[in-house]
């Protein structure tokens, strides 16, 4: 029973944290085109990327240390999240249409 | 510290809550292709006739864009001319970039799958190069992000040219004729490789399709084109879903779909990380502008009518996870059909005049 308290207790501090400091962003998707953020993302942050073009994309995105995050297949009208990893300059792109490109700087994580 | 039983439950409830949002982020895709949620498409007016705004998605640029990078220069696209032409820039000799992208049959060859110095039969179908300074990624997989860059793989391809661009560079310099091409175009330099690359992509750029029949009724000519060519290009727009793809002035997306074609070749897949499944099997969308109506289709140049190639739309394409949401399966009537060939043939302007140079 003190095992099972000790991890309630680590798992709500972890979520009043996030609560506390990770915001959310959509990026909305026009056609061929990714509308730019509002404000700059930080490490930590939710972005929802909202497809509402006429058409399915794959976007991805390639952090500063080159590692990547893949948003998968987005038929029109369909939602994804990805919480920001990497602070830095950051790629989004398509794979299904490479002409799509939005780069994003990205802030490290708030302080605690 | 003690939790009670109503204090854990509405913990495990968040959690559980957490654990369902986690399911929307990248880790946990789940595909639907249930639904075309596409938005309808307004495609005629009140009387029937294709919409101004739909005949606006296909005008014509006003004018050739070039690269910060590589600007248009006269010089640099003459030596470019020559250089495309010379058959000594491959191994044998005998093979020029217009070997294959021979300016009669609308700067392709004609044949299923191209051929180069070793006669072996390369994998895929050479395309058209007309148009191409609007490309944003080259080859029908897309590894080529810049003209520059596709120039110098057919060089160096075993079975296309099969040089090393040192030995290219080699063999411009012993050719004293290129001196004063090379000193025009890039005055000061000497013969490099970078230099004769840049040429050939500024020569390639000027290679633009002549007006055809359908940019004279898109800029309102009513009679430039037949009532079934109109109405073929509503099916284009319409029910046989080509616009999906195939759509700009162009006639292409520049993008890339597995469209179901049975092949061992998985084509952009090759570039990008198995979990993109979506990139298995797919191909770059080609152009449709002066479209060969003979064939042969498709980048393996599988299919040798354009039936045939309706036929494999109608059907929908081989189903596999990678088969792109855009491939429904379509239902044209013979009219239908009739009129979409119509169409198609009003994208053939009159073939684009080029002069063989003489090489030094």
């Amino acid at each position: 029973m003190v095992f099972l308290k000790s991890i309630c207790t680590a798992l709500f501090i972890l979520v009043a944290v996030h609560a506390a400091h990770a915001a959310e962003h959509t990026l909305v998707m026009h056609h061929m085109e990714l509308q730019p953020l509002q404000m700059t993302p930080r490490v930590g942050d939710v972005i929802t990327f909202d497809n509402q073009s006429d058409m399915t994309h794959n976007l991805y995105v390639t952090y500063s240390d080159g590692t990547v995050d893949n948003l998968d297949t987005q038929i029109p009208g369909v939602k994804r999240q990805l919480t920001i990893r990497v602070a830095g300059p950051a790629v989004i792109k398509c794979w299904i249409h490479p002409i799509i490109r939005l780069d994003v700087e990205i802030a490290p994580p708030a302080d605690p | 510290m003690a939790y009670d039983r109503r204090t854990l439950f509405t913990f495990f409830v968040a959690i559980a809550g957490v654990a369902t949002a986690h399911a929307l982020a990248p880790d946990n895709p789940a595909p639907d292709r249930a639904a075309d949620t596409s938005p309808v498409q307004t495609l005629t007016t009140a009387s029937g006739e294709p919409s101004p705004e739909l005949k606006a998605k296909f005008r014509r640029p006003d004018s050739i864009p070039f690269p910060k990078a590589n600007p248009f220069d006269a010089a640099k696209a003459e030596l470019g001319k020559h250089l495309f032409f010379d058959p000594r820039l491959s191994s044998s000799g005998s093979v020029s970039c217009a070997s294959c992208h021979n300016p009669s049959f609308d700067w392709g060859d004609g044949l299923d799958r191209g051929v180069g110095v070793t006669g072996v039969r390369l994998p895929r179908r050479t395309p058209s190069i007309l148009n191409a300074a609007w490309l944003s990624a080259l080859m029908w997989d897309g590894r080529a992000a810049t003209l520059e860059h596709q120039a110098t793989m057919p060089m160096t391809a075993e079975h296309e040219m099969g040089m090393s661009l040192d030995g290219v560079t080699q063999r411009l310099k012993k050719i004293k004729g290129y001196e004063p091409l090379f000193q025009a175009a890039f005055p000061g330099e000497e013969i490099r490789i970078e230099n004769a690359v840049a040429a050939l992509a500024t020569y390639e750029r000027t290679l633009v399709s002549s007006k055809a029949p359908f940019d004279r009724w898109i800029e309102g000519d009513e009679a430039a084109i037949s009532a079934e060519a109109k109405r073929g290009f509503l099916v284009f727009n319409g029910p046989g879903r080509c616009s999906k793809c195939h759509s700009s002035w162009r006639l292409t997306d520049d993008s890339f779909h597995d469209i179901g074609l049975k092949s061992d070749d998985i084509g952009r897949g090759k570039f990008a990380p198995p979990s993109v499944v979506i990139m298995q099997h797919a191909f770059k969308t080609p152009s449709l502008r002066d479209l060969r109506l003979t064939g042969p289709y498709m980048h393996d140049g599988s299919m040798r009518s354009m039936d045939e190639v309706i036929e494999h739309y109608e059907k929908g394409g081989k189903s596999r996870p990678s088969l792109s949401p855009e491939m429904k399966r379509i239902k044209l009537s013979k009219q239908e059909r009739e009129d979409l060939l119509a169409y198609l043939g009003t994208l053939r302007g009159p073939p684009l005049q080029s002069e063989s140079p003489r090489l030094p």
